[in-house]
This record gives structure tokens, C-alpha cells and sequence, in this order.
């Protein structure tokens, strides 16, 4: 059985920040704003008024007038990231970074409790940075991480394999991986509520209704997870979709719903993964009888007229069906293609019509 | 249910049908073979719910009845038996007792009626072909088939059936196979069918290079096939696959004959010395001579040189050595002909039948 630690650093940016500045202690402070006019990230404080990451400024200040919004400082940001990540190294190369303030840790087999490292690996964080880190234990990825959301801020939780079966019942199907507003939605129409209530299910049903997630989801609500912690995984791509519930028929909807997800994806790329390079950013559609295409162009950071023209194509190529679902994202540059003196050519090019 | 069945060709049904039994251990009964037992014969199949493979044997069955067994449990014992006859009984709760000779098994199944049911062929499309026709065009095709999961489209063949013409594409968006051949259909039978990378493996197993025709069919949303005793089902890739006829370049500056092997065999040596850092082979064409070179900055290099027939200007062209040997290693003619336009355009290998593989150079910067 495995022992696996994710480790969570608590609004990380807003921390840094508020450690630099001790005065704001105990005041609403968000980072971000700049050309985009969106939140990066922001403290307890100004979340208990509501305020999120991806959230248009002006919301923010309605929400919170006395909202201190503080300019990004990613240089920063990126030398903090270092730091802890060398924490992680003095326990185990087995570390797999998901963004600048996430990392998944292998402990198995290690002499010590998962538990103990854990507390240990936060305790280095808090003396050589100052800052606040939030951990869970599990047998696997999947419960490790969401072990680690139950203590949050600043504290640790564990999953025991032994405790899995008795765990997993109680828990909503929305904290599962990949269960959106519209999975939700589908799956209460099953009478599904809570991971027992998938336990019910059977795997055939559940790929009749959902596909290949449908598998996932069977896996998922018992507590299984065979991905291992990977060191060289790196992220290839940040996206967010929306499926709606009524088909959109209009392309100028289809525009204005693109603008949110565009600021999800820029506030995650600065949020997450402000050391990457993009390399190209695509809009993929679903369309009514569930065929898809996607539209993609090379570009340096979230261009929202170059997403636009990219909707307009992918629209187009739909030929009149409605639109069921939208999705953007971006790619990234691999971090060794980054320093290879050679690249191979794409056959489909940048303009391709599905890929 | 009851039967005595020769070892052998017991071992060899199972075996063509293992390859496809599930490694996912949340729902048991895929891990275990169906076998139904009527008439002379057992029918055994396996599925994971995306593809599914099942195959008839001969078998003297005196008890009708269906049940399902462990797949490859059943497997390593049937290949240990100490002799060639083999008695199989199954009581009321799924438990095959296996005599052979002095050996004794009993071993634990499960209800048949909890294994998935075959897909529904209600108002299929037809297509009958030659099995050597398809092995032959797999054969030429299957090794451009992309893994990348994020081009989920790309992770099959693309058949398109279209005026009597068979068209199978496999690409990776750096290099395309296509092999085009003819094949009798009704006009209104034309379709598009992706076929996933697993289905096409376990096609390759069961083809027969002097096989007869065998019968394929394609509904909205799977594909299967029935051949010398056999069948195969799959889920279709959803998705439209790439217009790929719009990446065969035109007319070419240069056309190179090639002797197959030789080309084959001096790339290989040369990549020897490729690297992860720098995974490219030279083609530099000069006055009938082609040279092949590889170099890592921090191994060393190679070189080799052909005599060819070549009488344009110089010119040199880099590609991946994987890809450059793919093609070649599943041809069997002599001679092929490299087509190329200029250093950044797609190269392409053809021979004297309806076959072409494009494939993109790759940029080195120095």
C-alpha cells in the first residue's frame, strides 16, 4: 500500500505578500489586477467576503471596498517555489510538482510515518519561508489530495487505507475529480448524491451513461487511484470548459461565455504556473450531436483576440448546430524542447481543423 | 454444464482471446472469459467494455450451458495439463471442476449472466475483404498510430470507405501512413470509421494471411469484424479525423530511388549516435551520393554514405530516425521512392503500390 503526501501552500502569492508587509495582517488583500483586471489570488480574509481568484477586480471591490489589491511579483513567487521544492528534497526525489504551490510526495517504504513527514515538511516551510502550508496523507493521489483540503489553512489530515471503505460513503460526488455543475446535475438525476450512492452503480451502467469517465468515476467513488507520482510529469496544458444547459445557438453568447473561462485560464497560468512558456492557445467546441472540433494558434500569453477568432473558426466549422459545450485553454512548452536546438514540424500545422 | 475438449485447442482459443481481458480489478467478471458451450462447440470471449474478442472451438459437449472462469488462471493451468484430454464440469454455482489425467482443478467463477452483452448490430453497415488485403494495409499503417492521449482522435486508423475505394490513414501529426486499395461496396454503405489503436492490435492477432474474406461492420457507434471463426467488437473513436489529404504535399523537386534495406540499415548504424538531446539523422543529397549523419554534442558522430542516382542541386533534409525507419522496416519492396520539395517541407516515401508516408522534417538550429 502506498503513502502518499500532497502538500498545499496556502494562498500562496497573498502570503508572500502579507510577509513582506506585516502591517496588513488581518486585512482583505488580494494580488493581481493589472492589464487583465482579475484577482491571481487572495487571503482568508478577503474570501470570507467572498472574493475568489479569477474574479473581475471591480467585483471584488464591491464585494470588499476595503479590498488592498497588491501588483504581482513573480520573481518572487518563483524563488519561494524553489525553496519549498528543496524541502520536498530532503525527504524524497520522489516529487512530483503540480503548479509552483502544490507538489505531490512518494513516502512509501520511508522509515517514517507519512503523518510525522508531513508535519515535519511544514514546520521547514514555515521556519525558512514563513508561510503557511496545508498537507493530506493517503494511500493514493486522489485521497491524498483531497485529505489535504480538510484541514485547510495550516493543518494536515490523514486517510488510513483501513479507514477508505468507511470514508468514501459519506463523501458529495461534486468533490470527486472532473464532476462539474453538469456532472453533478446528471448524476442527482440518478439519485446520486454521495460516493455511496455511485458505490451502487455498476461499472457497465456507469460507462453506458458517462463513457470512458464513467470507468474513472467507479475508480474515484471507492477511493481507487492507480496513477503513481511521477517526477517527470510535467503539466502539458491549462484549460477550463463549461457545458451549458441549454445548447447556445448564438455565436455572440458563445463570445461573452468565452470571456470568463479566458480569465480562469490567465489567472491559473499566473497563479499556478507563471514559470512555464506558452506555446499555443486553443477554444475546442461540442456540439449538439456531440461531434467536436478544436480551433488552435501559437501565441506567447492568453491573447483574447486571437481566442476570439479562434471561437469564430471552431464556431463556423459547426455549420449551424448549437453548441453544448466550450472549453479554452493553452499549451505549454515542454521544459526540454525549451532548451533543444531542434524541433520537429507539425504535419497539421497551427490551423488544423480537430487537433 | 459439461465438456471434454483437446487441450491444445482449448489453450489456443483462450490465448487468442486473453490479450483483451481487463486489468481493471473493480469489476471482477472482466477479468474472466465467457464460455458458452452448445452444439459441438465453445464459444469463449472477453471484453473490457471497449473491445471485445470472442472465438469458437470444437468441443464434445455433453451438457449445454454458460458460465465465466479467471482468463488467465484458466490459462496457465490449461498450459500445465499433463495430456491432451481434458474434462470440464460446471456445477450450479459457477465452480469448474477440470479433470486431466491424474491432475484435479476446481476453480471459482461467476455468473454469466453479469458479463456485459455483445454490442447491438441493428442496421450495420456491411463490408466484405480479403483478410490478406487488410493485414497487408494494417501492417503498413499501425506503426504511425499516435499514443498521445490528449489527440484522442489520432489513437486509431481511420477507414474511409468511399466509391469502392478503401482508404486507411494512420498519423501522429509528424508523419502520415495511407494505403488506398479497392474493395466492392454499395454506393450507400459509404462511411468513416476511426478504429482504436487496442482493436487494431487484436485485429493483427486474429488476421490470417491465407485467411478467406472476412466481414466487417460498422453501426453509429461500434465496429466489428467476423473472421475464420472469430469475433471482434469495438467501440468506434468518436470525433472527425483530421483532413489529412490537404498535408500530401504536391509535386516534388526531387525524386530518390532507394534500395529499401540498405537505407534501412545505414539510418539505424548512423542514429546509433543520436540522442534524446539531439534525435535527428542528416540527409544531405549531393552528386549521386547520399550521406547520413548524426551528431550529440557531448557523445560524438556518424556518418554514412550511399551511392545513389541524384543529379539535382545539392540539398540536405534532417528526420527523426524513428520515423524514417518505420516505414521501411514494414515494407517489403526492394525499392522506394523519397519525394522532396525543399529542408522545411514534408517528405515522401512511396513505392510502386497505392501507398505514401508523409513525414515532417525537423528543424535543427546550429
Amino acid at each position: 500500500m502506498g503513502r502518499i503526501i500532497h502538500v498545499d501552500m496556502d494562498c500562496f502569492y497573498a502570503a508572500i505578500e502579507l510577509r513582506e508587509r506585516p502591517e496588513l495582517e488581518g486585512l482583505p488583500v488580494a494580488v493581481g489586477g493589472g492589464s487583465r483586471g482579475v484577482l491571481t489570488t487572495c487571503n482568508y480574509v478577503a474570501r470570507t467576503f467572498g472574493c475568489r481568484s479569477a474574479m473581475p477586480v471591480f467585483q471584488a471591490k464591491r464585494l470588499c471596498p476595503d479590498l488592498v489589491l497588491l501588483p504581482v511579483r513573480f520573481e518572487l513567487y518563483r524563488e519561494e517555489s524553489r525553496i519549498i521544492r528543496g524541502i520536498f528534497h530532503e525527504f524524497t526525489d520522489r516529487v512530483e510538482p503540480l503548479s509552483l504551490d502544490e507538489a505531490y510526495l512518494d513516502v512509501t517504504g520511508l522509515r517514517s510515518e507519512a503523518f510525522l513527514i508531513a508535519s515535519e515538511i511544514r514546520q521547514r516551510i514555515r521556519e525558512r519561508t514563513g508561510l503557511a502550508a496545508s498537507a493530506g496523507i493517503g494511500p493514493n493521489k486522489f485521497l491524498a489530495k483531497l485529505a489535504s483540503d480538510w484541514r485547510k489553512p495550516d493543518g494536515q489530515f490523514e486517510i488510513r487505507p483501513e479507514e477508505v471503505e468507511a470514508f468514501m460513503p459519506g463523501l458529495p460526488v461534486e468533490r470527486l475529480w472532473g464532476v462539474g455543475s453538469r456532472t453533478a446535475a446528471r448524476l442527482h438525476a440518478l439519485g446520486v448524491r454521495t460516493c455511496g450512492d455511485l458505490q451502487r452503480l455498476g461499472l457497465v451502467e456507469l460507462d453506458r451513461q458517462f463513457g470512458r469517465f464513467g470507468s474513472l468515476l467507479h475508480e474515484m467513488c471507492r477511493g481507487i487511484d492507480h496513477r503513481l507520482v511521477d517526477p517527470n510529469r510535467e503539466r502539458k496544458s491549462v484549460s477550463s470548459e463549461e457545458t451549458f444547459a441549454a445548447d447556445l445557438s448564438r455565436r455572440e453568447t458563445g463570445l461573452e461565455r468565452l470571456g470568463l473561462l479566458l480569465d480562469e485560464v490567465a489567472s491559473m497560468c499566473q497563479a499556478k504556473h507563471v514559470d512555464r512558456v506558452i506555446r499555443e492557445g486553443f477554444v475546442k467546441l461540442k456540439f449538439s450531436d456531440f461531434t467536436q472540433t478544436t480551433a488552435q494558434r501559437p501565441m506567447p500569453t492568453v491573447v483574447r483576440e486571437d481566442f476570439e477568432a479562434l471561437l469564430k473558426e471552431a464556431w463556423d466549422r459547426g455549420q449551424g448546430r448549437a453548441v453544448r459545450l466550450i472549453g479554452a485553454g493553452v499549451r505549454f512548452q515542454s521544459r526540454n524542447d525549451a532548451v533543444d536546438r531542434e524541433t520537429q514540424l507539425d504535419l497539421f500545422g497551427a490551423g488544423d481543423p480537430i487537433l | 454444464m459439461k465438456f471434454q475438449i483437446d487441450r491444445d485447442a482449448f489453450l489456443a482459443g483462450l490465448q487468442q482471446v486473453q490479450h483483451v481481458v481487463s486489468t481493471r480489478t473493480t469489476l471482477p467478471i472482466l477479468s474472466n472469459v465467457l464460455i458458452q458451450a452448445t452444439d459441438g462447440m465453445l464459444r469463449l470471449t472477453t471484453t473490457d467494455l471497449d473491445v471485445g474478442v470472442s472465438v469458437s472451438v470444437k468441443a464434445n459437449v455433453e451438457e449445454d450451458g454458460s458460465t465465466t472462469l479467471p482468463a488467465r488462471r484458466l490459462v496457465t493451468i490449461i498450459r500445465e495439463l499433463p495430456s491432451t484430454e481434458i474434462q470440464i464440469d460446471i456445477d450450479a454455482d459457477n465452480a469448474a471442476s477440470i479433470r486431466c489425467g491424474p491432475s484435479f482443478f476446481k476453480i471459482l467463477g461467476l455468473n454469466s449472466e453479469e458479463f456485459p452483452p455483445p454490442p447491438d448490430l441493428e442496421g450495420a453497415r456491411e463490408f466484405t475483404i480479403p483478410q490478406k488485403l487488410l493485414k497487408d494495409s494494417l501492417k503498413k499503417t499501425s506503426y504511425a498510430i499516435s499514443t498521445d492521449e490528449t489527440r484522442y482522435v489520432l489513437n486509431g486508423i481511420n477507414c474511409s470507405f468511399k466509391n469502392n475505394t478503401l482508404i486507411m490513414v494512420a498519423t501522429d501529426g509528424r508523419r502520415l501512413a495511407m494505403v488506398e486499395s479497392e474493395v466492392e461496396f454499395p454506393a450507400g454503405n459509404e462511411v468513416d470509421v476511426i478504429i482504436p489503436t487496442k482493436a487494431v492490435n487484436e485485429l493483427q492477432r486474429l488476421l490470417k494471411e491465407d485467411g478467406g474474406d472476412l466481414r466487417m461492420r460498422v453501426t453509429d457507434n461500434q465496429v466489428t469484424f467476423e473472421l475464420n471463426n472469430s469475433h471482434l467488437y469495438s467501440k468506434r473513436i468518436e470525433g472527425n479525423y483530421p483532413n489529412y489529404r490537404q498535408v500530401i504535399p504536391g509535386a516534388p523537386n526531387h525524386r530518390i530511388n532507394l534500395e529499401r534495406e540498405v537505407l534501412l540499415n545505414a539510418v539505424h548504424r548512423v542514429s546509433l549516435l543520436a540522442s534524446d538531446k539531439s534525435n535527428s539523422v542528416k540527409l544531405r543529397f549531393e552528386e549521386d551520393q547520399l550521406q547520413i549523419s548524426a551528431n550529440s554534442p557531448e557523445i560524438g558522430e556518424a556518418s554514412e554514405t550511399l551511392a545513389i542516382n541524384y543529379k539535382g542541386s545539392p540539398m540536405s533534409i534532417a528526420f527523426n530516425p524513428e520515423f524514417t525507419m518505420a516505414p521501411l522496416r514494414n515494407l517489403d519492396q526492394d525499392t522506394v521512392y523519397l519525394d522532396l520539395i525543399d529542408e522545411m517541407s514534408p517528405g515522401v516515401f512511396k513505392i510502386d503500390e497505392p501507398f505514401l508516408y508523409v513525414i515532417m522534417p525537423m528543424r535543427v538550429s546550429h
